[in-house]
This record gives C-alpha cells, sequence and structure tokens, in this order.
C-alpha cells in the first residue's frame, strides 16, 4: 500500500475517532484500525509481501500511522472521560440548603453544664467530690452543724419533713459532717447536688441545686478563703469579676459571710439583672464552727477551716439568659434544645 | 424591721445615708435600704409665678402666668387665695397624674384656658390642708421635681436582722451598732418617771411559779389615765414601723418596745381578779381569749400570766382579752419581764402567733433592760395620759440568768483563723466599740465579757467575728491556700453517671430536671403490684401540695408527665432523660436507699425525613437501639431477654437488660394502659437503667481481640423457626455451634408472610469467620455451618429455608 493510502487511511482514523461518544466506542473504533485485525495490522502483515527495497519505507509509514492514530484514540479518551466527569457532576445536583441528615442532637441540662464547669474548677485545685444523701437525718443536716431545735430554720416553712423523721436536705452542708465523721484533717472537699426548701414563691423553686465546698487543715485561714472563691468566681464570671465579703450570721460558721460578686452583664452600669445595685447575691460561706468540728471528732484546737455554699440554678439561668428558675425545672424541650 | 430614720436621729447622729446603708450591709444586716414614704411626687415640678391678675370673668379666680424652667409661661387660673407673683409653687401640668389619681388636663376655666394647676398640700396628698397652695422655699431650684425638694413623709430605714442579732431590733440597739460603725454619742431617751400617790406594792402581789420560764418581772402601775387617740407624733412614729396604732396606752408601750427592744404589756388594773399576778405554766385545759378574738386551748407547756382565778396573758406572745386596756380604763399595771426565748418560742409557733413581741423575746431581751423600760412607759403614761405612777416598781425575779460568759481572746488565734496581722490594741478597740470589756489578766492572757444584750457571744471565734465584722471583712486579706497535694478523686457513681449524660445526650435525648415528687395516683397507674418497693414510698409530712406528698420510687411518672406535657404543646417527637437519685424506703429503722438511675423516654416515631419515606419500625428498636449505645459506650456487654419485665411496659415489646447475668434495666414499649393513664396517645418507649446495680459489675467491653492479615469468609444462613423464637437464643446458639473462627454473627433479615409456612418465621444471619495464623478453607468453612445447622435444627426445629 502506498505511504499516501496510509496517511489517508489515519485521515479517516481521525474522523472515526471524533465521532465516537462514548469510552466503548472509542474502544470499538481503535481496534477496526489498531487491533489484531485492524486495518493497520493488515498494512503491516502485507510487508512481507513486498518488494524488499519498499518493505522498510512501508513499514515505517505503517508505524508512523499506528502511533498517529493511537495518539488520536488517547486523545479522544481522555476528552470522553474529561466529558464523563462534567456530566455527572453536571447531574449530581442537590439544594444544598435542604437540613442535613444528621441524628436529631441531644441537650445536657444547663444545671448539668455548669455544675461540671464548677466541679473542674475545685478538681484543679485538688478538691475530692462528695455527694451525700439527699434524704438526711435531723443530725447530719441541722443538729451537727449547730443548728439547735429552736432555730428559725427550723421551721415548717423552710424544711420538707418526712413521716419516718427524716428530712429532705436543706443544703449540701451535710455533706460535711458526712465527710468529716471518722475522719481526719487534711480535707479538701466539693460537694454539688439537689437540696429542698418548703419555699414556691416565684422566686424560689423547692428543689434547687447547691454546690458546698470545704477545707479543713492547721492553717486554713479566712484569707484562703476569700482567695480561693475570687479564683473561683472569675473561672466562672470572668477575669474581671470581683468579690464583696458581707459579715452575717450562720450557726455552722464563724465568722460567717455573704458573698456577692459584681455584676457580669451589665459591666458596673447597673442593670435589671443585678437591681440596679452591680451586685449579685452568690452564697455563703465562713470559717466551720468549731462546734462542728468537734461534733466530727476533730480537734478544734488543731485543725480550722473553711466552708462556702453557693446555689448553681441561677448562675446557669444567668449564663444562658433563662428569665425564670421554672424553665429549667418544667422539662420544656423547647427551652432544653436551645441550651 | 422598719424604723423612722429621723426618730433614729434623735438617739445617734447619722452619716451620710448611702455609708449607713453600705455599712450597715456590710456589717452582718441584710436588704437595707431606707424608703421615702407618702405620695410620689416626681412628677410635680417647682414653678414661679410670674404674674398673677385677677380673672376676667370670675371674683374668687386669678389668673397667673407660671414658669416652670422651660422659659415658657403657662397661663394657669388658680383659686387659692394666697396666690401672689413672685412664689415658688407646685405646679402640674397637662398629663400629670396627682397622688388621688385624677390626670389634668388643658381646661377652659370660665372662658380662660388653664394649663395645668398650682397644688394645695391636700392635691398633693400631704394632708388636709386646703386653705390655699402650698408655698415653696424661694430657693427651690425652678422646674426640679417637688420630690427633691420636699419630703412627703418620713424616711423609713428598712432592715433585716439575722436570728442572732435580736438585740438590736429596737432603736437603742440600731443605734449602739451605729455608735460602733461611726463613733460617736448615743442619747437616751429620759425614762424615770415622777412618782406619786399609794406605792405600786399596796396595788399588786406578784409571784413568779415557774421561775425557769421567767427570769425578771417587774410591774408598773399608773392611775387616773385617760385612754384616748394617741398624739400626731406617736401616730407617725408607730405607723413607719408597721404598728397600727390603738390607743394612747398600748402605743406607748409599743413605742418603748421600739425604743428599747423590750415588749410590754398593759393590763387594766381593776380587772385584776384578787390584785395579784402570777406567772406559771398553763393547767391543763385552761381557755384563754386572746386580744385576736380568739379563744385558746393553753398547752401545760405554755407560759401565763395569771390572776387569782385564772390566765390572763400568753406570756411575751399576747395579752388576754379579758384584762384589755379600753376607753373606760382609768389604772394600768404595765408588765416588762424577761421570759426564756425558747418558752415564747414554741407558745408562739404552737398558737400560730408571731408578734412584734414574740419575736424580741424568741431572740432574747437584754435582762439589763427590763426594769428601765418599765420606768419609761410609766413616765410617757404620765406625760401623754395624764396618770399618776404609783411609787416603786413590784419586781420579782425567777431563776438568775448566767452572766455573761468570760471568753479568752488570743490576738495571734484571731490571726491565725483570719490571715490578718492585726495588733492587739487594734483588736481590743474594735471589740470595745460593740461594748465588750477587754481585762488583761497576766498568764490567762486577755479575758473578755460581751454586754448584757448580746446572747450571741460565747466562744473566741465569737470575739474574732466582732474583730472581723467592726475591722471590716475588706481588710482581710485574699491569698490561695498552701497545702500538700493529694489527688482529687470523684465518686465511680458520680463518673458513670455523667458518662450516661453524655452518652442520651449524644443519642438524641435532652436532659431533663425534675422535682422528685409523686403521688400514689400516679405509682398506681404504672400497674406496679401493691407489694412492690416501688409503691412503698417515703411520705412526706409537709407537702407543697397535697397530691404531691411521695417522693418518687421511679423517674417513669415524671418522663411521662413531661412526655405529655411536650405533647400537648404539639411536639411530635420527645427524646428526654433524666439522670438522678430516687428514694426507697427500707422500712423505719434502716436508712432510706437512694439508688441512682438514668431513665430516658421517646415519644413520637423515629424522626421522618425526605431522604427516608418508608414506615418507621416499632418504636421498641430505637428504645433498644439507645441502650446498646449507651452500655457499650459505658463499656459494658449488655444482653436483651424477653421474659418477666415491668407491669408498665409492654409485655410483647419489652426487654429485661443483663450485664453478666444480672439484672440492670428495662427497655420496652409503654404499656397501653399506662398510655392511657398518662393521656400519651403516640408511640413511647422507656429505657431504664439502675446505675448503682451496674457500678457493682465489671465493664467488659473494652478488650482487645487479635485482627488478622488472613481473609475472611462470608456465609449466610437462613431457617425457619416457630414465630414466637428469640432472636437472641438462635444467635447463642450460631455462636457456640460456629466455634471460634466465628468473628460475628449478625441477623440481617427476619420475614414472615404468606409465603411461608403458617406460624413460621424466616430468620436469615450472616456469619463471618476468620483465622489469625491462616486463611481457612471452603470445605473447613462449610462443615462448621452444617453444625451451626445441625445445632440449630437440635435446638428449635429449624429447618433450612
Amino acid at each position: 500500500m502506498p505511504t499516501a493510502d496510509l496517511d489517508a487511511l489515519v485521515e479517516e482514523a481521525r474522523a472515526a475517532i471524533a465521532a465516537t461518544e462514548s469510552p466503548d466506542d472509542l474502544t470499538r473504533v481503535r481496534a477496526g484500525y489498531l487491533g489484531r485485525k485492524g486495518t493497520i495490522a493488515e498494512v503491516l502483515r502485507g510487508i512481507g509481501k513486498l518488494a524488499p527495497e519498499e518493505r522498510s519505507q512501508v513499514g515505517a509509514a505503517a508505524n508512523t500511522a499506528k502511533r498517529r492514530v493511537e495518539t488520536l484514540a488517547d486523545e479522544r479518551r481522555a476528552q470522553l472521560e474529561q466529558r464523563a466527569t462534567l456530566q455527572s457532576l453536571e447531574e449530581h445536583r442537590l439544594d444544598v440548603t435542604l437540613a442535613g441528615a444528621a441524628p436529631a442532637a441531644g441537650h445536657l441540662h444547663p444545671i448539668t453544664r455548669v455544675m461540671r464547669d464548677m466541679v473542674d474548677f475545685f478538681v484543679s485545685l485538688g478538691f475530692s467530690l462528695e455527694e451525700g444523701p439527699e434524704v438526711e437525718t435531723d443530725w447530719h443536716n441541722f443538729e451537727a452543724l449547730n443548728i439547735p431545735k429552736d432555730h428559725p430554720a427550723r421551721d415548717m416553712q423552710d424544711t420538707f419533713y418526712l413521716e419516718d423523721g427524716h428530712v429532705l436536705r436543706t443544703h449540701t452542708s451535710n455533706v460535711q459532717i458526712r465527710v468529716m465523721t471518722g475522719r481526719q484533717p487534711p480535707f479538701r472537699f466539693v460537694a454539688p447536688g439537689r437540696v429542698y426548701r418548703h419555699d414556691l414563691s416565684p422566686r424560689h423553686s423547692p428543689m434547687f441545686n447547691q454546690i458546698e465546698g470545704f477545707m479543713v487543715d492547721e492553717r486554713v485561714t479566712f484569707a484562703d478563703l476569700k482567695g480561693v472563691l475570687l479564683a473561683f468566681g472569675r473561672h466562672l464570671f470572668g477575669d474581671d469579676v470581683e468579690l464583696r465579703f458581707r459579715a452575717n450570721h450562720f450557726p455552722f460558721t464563724e465568722p460567717s459571710a455573704e458573698i456577692d460578686y459584681s455584676c457580669e452583664l451589665c459591666d458596673s452600669q447597673g442593670c435589671k439583672m443585678c437591681s440596679g445595685t452591680c451586685w449579685v447575691e452568690w452564697g455563703g460561706c465562713g470559717m466551720i464552727h468549731p462546734r462542728v468540728l468537734e461534733r466530727c471528732g476533730i480537734d478544734a484546737q488543731r485543725y480550722q477551716g473553711f466552708a462556702f455554699g453557693m446555689g448553681i440554678d441561677r448562675t446557669a439561668s444567668r449564663r444562658y439568659g433563662i428569665p425564670h428558675l421554672r424553665h429549667l425545672f418544667e422539662g420544656d424541650l423547647r427551652v432544653l434544645e436551645q441550651i | 424591721m422598719r424604723l423612722s430614720l429621723d426618730w433614729l436621729a434623735e438617739f445617734v447622729d447619722l452619716p451620710a445615708l448611702s455609708d449607713l446603708t453600705e455599712r450597715l450591709e456590710m456589717s452582718g444586716f441584710e436588704d437595707v435600704f431606707v424608703e421615702a414614704t407618702g405620695p410620689d411626687l416626681s412628677a410635680i415640678r417647682v414653678g414661679r409665678v410670674e404674674t398673677c391678675e385677677p380673672h376676667p370673668d370670675a371674683d374668687r379666680l386669678r389668673l397667673c402666668g407660671v414658669d416652670v424652667g422651660q422659659g415658657e409661661r403657662h397661663p394657669i387660673v388658680c383659686g387659692a387665695p394666697n396666690v401672689a407673683a413672685g412664689q415658688k409653687v407646685a405646679v402640674a401640668l397637662p398629663g400629670t397624674r396627682l397622688p388621688d389619681g385624677t390626670k389634668l388636663t388643658k381646661a377652659k376655666i370660665r372662658g380662660q384656658v388653664s394649663m395645668g394647676m398650682i397644688c394645695s398640700r391636700r392635691e398633693l396628698g400631704l394632708g388636709d390642708e386646703h386653705e390655699g397652695i402650698l408655698v415653696l422655699d424661694a430657693e427651690a431650684p425652678l422646674g426640679t421635681a417637688l420630690s427633691d425638694v420636699i419630703a412627703a413623709g418620713p424616711r423609713v430605714l428598712e432592715i433585716g436582722l439575722t436570728p442572732n442579732r435580736g438585740d438590736a431590733a429596737s432603736l437603742l440597739g440600731l443605734g449602739r451598732e451605729l455608735q460602733a460603725l461611726f463613733p460617736g454619742p448615743l442619747r437616751l431617751p429620759e425614762s424615770s418617771p415622777e412618782e406619786r400617790g399609794a406605792p405600786a406594792a399596796d396595788a399588786i402581789s406578784l409571784q413568779i411559779d415557774a421561775p425557769e420560764a421567767c427570769h425578771h418581772y417587774v410591774a408598773r402601775i399608773v392611775r387616773g389615765l385617760r385612754v384616748e387617740p394617741s398624739p400626731a407624733w406617736l401616730v407617725e412614729r408607730l405607723e413607719a414601723s408597721g404598728i397600727r396604732p390603738v390607743n394612747n396606752v398600748v402605743d406607748v408601750t409599743n413605742l418603748v418596745l421600739l425604743e428599747f427592744g423590750q415588749p410590754l404589756h398593759a393590763f387594766d388594773l381593776k380587772t385584776l381578779r384578787d390584785a395579784r399576778v402570777i406567772v406559771r405554766f398553763a393547767e391543763a385545759g385552761e381557755v384563754l381569749a386572746t386580744l385576736d378574738g380568739q379563744s385558746r386551748k393553753l398547752d401545760p407547756e405554755d407560759l401565763v400570766i395569771a390572776d387569782g382565778e385564772r390566765a390572763i396573758a400568753l406570756a411575751g406572745v399576747m395579752g388576754g382579752a379579758e384584762t384589755e386596756v379600753g376607753d373606760g380604763t382609768r389604772d394600768v399595771l404595765i408588765e416588762s419581764a424577761h421570759f426564756a426565748p425558747g418558752t415564747v418560742r414554741f407558745a408562739a409557733r404552737r398558737h400560730g402567733l408571731h408578734s412584734e413581741a414574740s419575736y424580741r423575746f424568741e431572740r432574747g431581751v437584754d435582762p439589763q433592760g427590763v426594769a428601765r423600760a418599765a420606768d419609761r412607759a410609766a413616765r410617757l403614761l404620765a406625760e401623754l395620759a395624764g396618770g399618776e405612777v404609783a411609787a416603786g416598781r413590784v419586781e420579782a425575779t425567777g431563776r438568775a440568768l448566767p452572766e455573761p460568759p468570760e471568753i479568752r481572746f488570743d490576738v495571734a488565734h484571731a490571726n491565725r483563723l483570719l490571715g490578718t496581722a492585726y495588733s492587739e490594741p487594734q483588736a481590743v478597740a474594735w471589740l470595745e466599740r460593740v461594748g465588750i470589756t477587754c481585762e488583761s489578766r497576766g498568764n490567762e492572757g486577755l479575758v473578755c465579757r460581751g454586754p448584757s444584750h448580746r446572747h450571741d457571744l460565747e466562744l473566741p471565734e465569737d470575739l474574732i467575728e466582732e474583730v472581723a465584722r467592726i475591722g471590716g471583712y475588706e481588710k482581710i486579706p485574699t491569698t490561695l491556700p498552701v497545702a500538700e497535694l493529694a489527688p482529687a478523686t470523684l465518686p465511680a457513681g458520680w463518673r458513670l453517671a455523667d458518662q450516661a449524660r453524655d452518652s442520651l445526650a449524644g443519642l438524641g435525648f435532652s436532659e431533663s430536671m425534675s422535682m422528685p415528687f409523686t403521688s400514689a395516683r400516679d405509682l398506681a397507674a404504672l400497674r406496679l403490684e401493691e407489694s412492690d418497693p416501688r409503691r412503698q414510698p417515703l411520705v412526706l409530712s409537709n407537702p407543697i401540695q397535697e397530691q404531691e406528698g411521695l417522693l418518687r420510687t421511679t423517674l417513669v411518672p415524671s418522663l411521662l408527665r413531661i412526655a405529655r406535657q411536650n405533647l400537648s404543646r404539639q411536639l411530635e417527637r420527645v427524646r428526654i432523660f433524666e439522670t438522678c437519685k430516687v428514694f426507697l424506703s427500707q422500712g423505719g429503722a434502716e436508712e432510706p436507699a437512694e439508688p441512682r438511675v438514668a431513665c430516658a423516654l421517646l415519644a413520637g416515631n423515629t424522626e421522618r425525613r425526605l431522604w427516608a419515606p418508608e414506615p418507621a419500625p416499632p418504636i421498641f428498636f430505637e428504645a433498644r437501639g439507645s441502650a446498646e449505645r449507651l452500655f457499650s459506650s459505658l463499656g459494658y456487654v449488655a444482653s436483651f431477654r424477653s421474659g418477666e419485665i415491668a407491669p408498665y411496659l409492654h409485655p410483647g415489646a419489652g426487654a429485661e437488660i443483663h450485664v453478666e447475668g444480672s439484672t440492670v434495666g428495662a427497655v420496652g414499649e409503654l404499656h397501653p394502659e399506662v398510655a392511657a393513664a398518662f393521656e400519651i396517645e403516640v408511640p413511647c418507649a422507656l429505657l431504664e437503667v439502675n446505675l448503682d446495680a451496674l457500678l457493682e459489675l465489671e465493664p467488659g467491653g473494652r478488650r482487645f481481640r487479635e485482627v488478622s492479615r488472613e481473609p475472611a469468609v462470608h456465609r449466610d444462613l437462613a431457617v425457619l423457626v416457630e414465630r414466637g423464637q428469640a432472636a437472641e437464643e438462635l444467635l447463642a446458639v450460631v455462636r457456640k455451634a460456629a466455634g471460634a473462627d466465628l468473628i460475628s454473627v449478625e441477623l440481617f433479615d427476619r420475614y414472615e408472610g404468606s409465603k411461608l409456612p403458617e406460624g413460621q418465621v424466616s430468620l436469615a444471619f450472616h456469619l463471618v469467620f476468620q483465622r489469625a495464623d491462616r486463611s481457612l478453607t471452603d470445605d473447613e468453612v462449610s462443615k462448621r455451618m452444617d453444625r451451626v445447622l445441625r445445632k440449630l435444627t437440635g435446638s428449635f426445629g429449624a429447618t433450612l429455608r
């Protein structure tokens, strides 16, 4: 076959390859030229019959034609593949503004979140956690804490009494007695949990959460109490927070103080959340009364320590902007799923 | 407690109000503020009468031009005879609401426009004078609020006292406290009366038969007085303190109570039978008609004042009606006494009578002040009611009160407790400011003694508190404690509960925190047997609501109620959980048990989304799936068994959860009767775990197994078994029969339908075999599969499908 015919063959192949519309089509067309029974293979096979002087010329031309067709086919294949990719991209178009398919999320309770934050802080200072019972004896909830029978805190409007003589603990301070009785200092404990008061005024809930902390050793001072609580306050409310200790009276501490923190919401401007005073009541604290230590079998001449207790719920409601405590205890998913 | 601030100023020099309230609040008093009483005058403006001319059409009216600081002249028609140009006056412009509620509008009076009103005292709510307008001080700044210029009423100090500071419940008491905080003079009112007439002792005999409950009793006799309304100043002072004026005699006793903190009582002398006063305990069955009109049956522990025949007052709490001072009373007996705080407290509580008197007796009055108060009252009665004070007091004493104790004070101890570096003279100066005497006694060091009115000073720590308080808590440094490092520990139960919370929240449940109260009705609605420990709850003596008088023994009713409420708010799908303690009675003798449980509730079917349109499977499977995940995330291997399940669960769609052979919980759909009782109309399932029971068991779920590089062989097997056959049991047999090379087996299909024989179900298992050391041959695996089928046939009559 003359080389001019080979050129024509290549041109014919170019047209045929360009006309293919799929990889399979291309494979078939390519085989028609380059396959074992293909046109070019036929030319190559026919070389033997040619005159020797023609052989090398035709052979070289046939090989050239073969490489050209191969290149054409490869190029077409790349084109077709790219086209297929583009097409599949075009076909898989989603409305990405539709909601995601992740399983519905659950939510931890706001109080759980704040309680963990508080516990984390005290664990970082080496305070261990204890819980104590919620149904408590008169001794652990009152008597051992130096709250005698005729103390006003005993009044029916404050305490839930059980028919079997127990009480629902009115504070987490029972844990002091539970922990200290039968053990010897040093003590460094924190006790979060549910407590109960017989009070249904709008600002209160019959159940609420408190965190108690106490530390007893030979030289734990009121100054240390101030330091620990300041660090705690800043952990919870921010580095700029200041504390104020107001003298007060609790039967189980002496000296005693109420703690206020500077309102974290209004930047000393006075706001609704601090009644314009820029101070927010936080809790009570003091040096553990020597009678309490003695009732737990601890030498009050040798050991001294501080204790404090504060509510958790109000901190949670302030942190998340929840206006009423009742929202925390009603189980309304429209509320819980926001936090 | 409320007290007129102006009255307090007669006792001590008052500092600036803001200093007063802040310092009191910092020193142990609560919720201190000064209240301006009287009508709100903040909307009334100070104006100046610029012009004042006769009204053209009315003889008695004037037409004034008034400036209220806006540079504008308001025409105001005024009928007061005393109005004149140049006066500063109180002006109410149109739109202002007067204290009596009327709202001013622009008006035309006899043809002249009047833009507001020049006010009289009566129009401002300041009194009854209506003779003319109120003329203000010429210096009053034009345009300011009237409330900034004049006080509408007495200023009242409102202050909360802690139970240990009953001594401050009077002008004298607060005066003493202010004197300690702001050193200065303390002025006491004159108390000694001018005595005339027959000695008091001739009029009455006095006897204390209950010496342990009445330490001291003083009586004064005032004769020939006239009972009438008190003068205005006295009425105003009582009203500022929230005490209702009665007549001059009763009002005087209340005035002295406010002045000195010593409660007094006045008896009509002529009603006392046998001219006797006896302090004794009530007799069994004795009855007393008290001043509030009630007839009260007395308790033998009630301390009473009696005459020769009967009880005439409940000591320290309330007087009796039959000896009450009234219009016809001419002679009175004034009682001033010191009763035991506990006796008064229990009587007040027993009879539900809490009075100004009982409040103070309960907290302890000053034993040194008893006679002084009687004297002061007698003196005032002579002044205000025209009485003659009989010569002398009639006094009797019961058991002597102990002297205030001697307390050692060591400034080093104070500094060690407070973390301060106060000097001894400094500390002593602070102690002396609250009336504590300090005496240096050689080896004993400093010996201190509190004043007679302070009953709260017993221990060195009490003195240290006074040092801290008067010195100021803000002076105490702020330090961090120095201590040996020791690992902090969290109880295992706490950690497990926290992990369960994380896991359940991760599974789509939201955490609730609900009240621990429940009712017998709710527990019964759970279909629990009468004998079930969960039907024997702890009972509250004083529940908030009668129908919620029990402590919950299970979280199920709480969660059902929460679900019900959420569904009623039109939520279609509720996934909620709570982790807390429930309360189980152990019979009277033992402490109640407080097991910690986790309970999750699912109501409303699995979420339907656009891309998952097929009908939801029974809600049980979502609950069980959640349980599987929960246990595996806690590190436990749980199995699920049908059988005897909680009565509130559906008997055909509930399972017990077992770990290592122990029951640790249950999962199941809600029993239809329970669903009906709690009005839950959508599919609902529960998952309950006893976390305390779980804590006893070894978490076995996190163990390494060798992973193999050899190829795994997968085989499927479908068998027909009886329809009621539990798949879990088949799986157990498959695992056993397949041998050690089985690395997993899964039930991947369950089919029942018309193509199968009646009562049969097809279960299809997918088994995977693999060895670590070599690949398995087809033959080996086929042998194992044959054995599995044989065993299934043998145990369950299974046939190959």
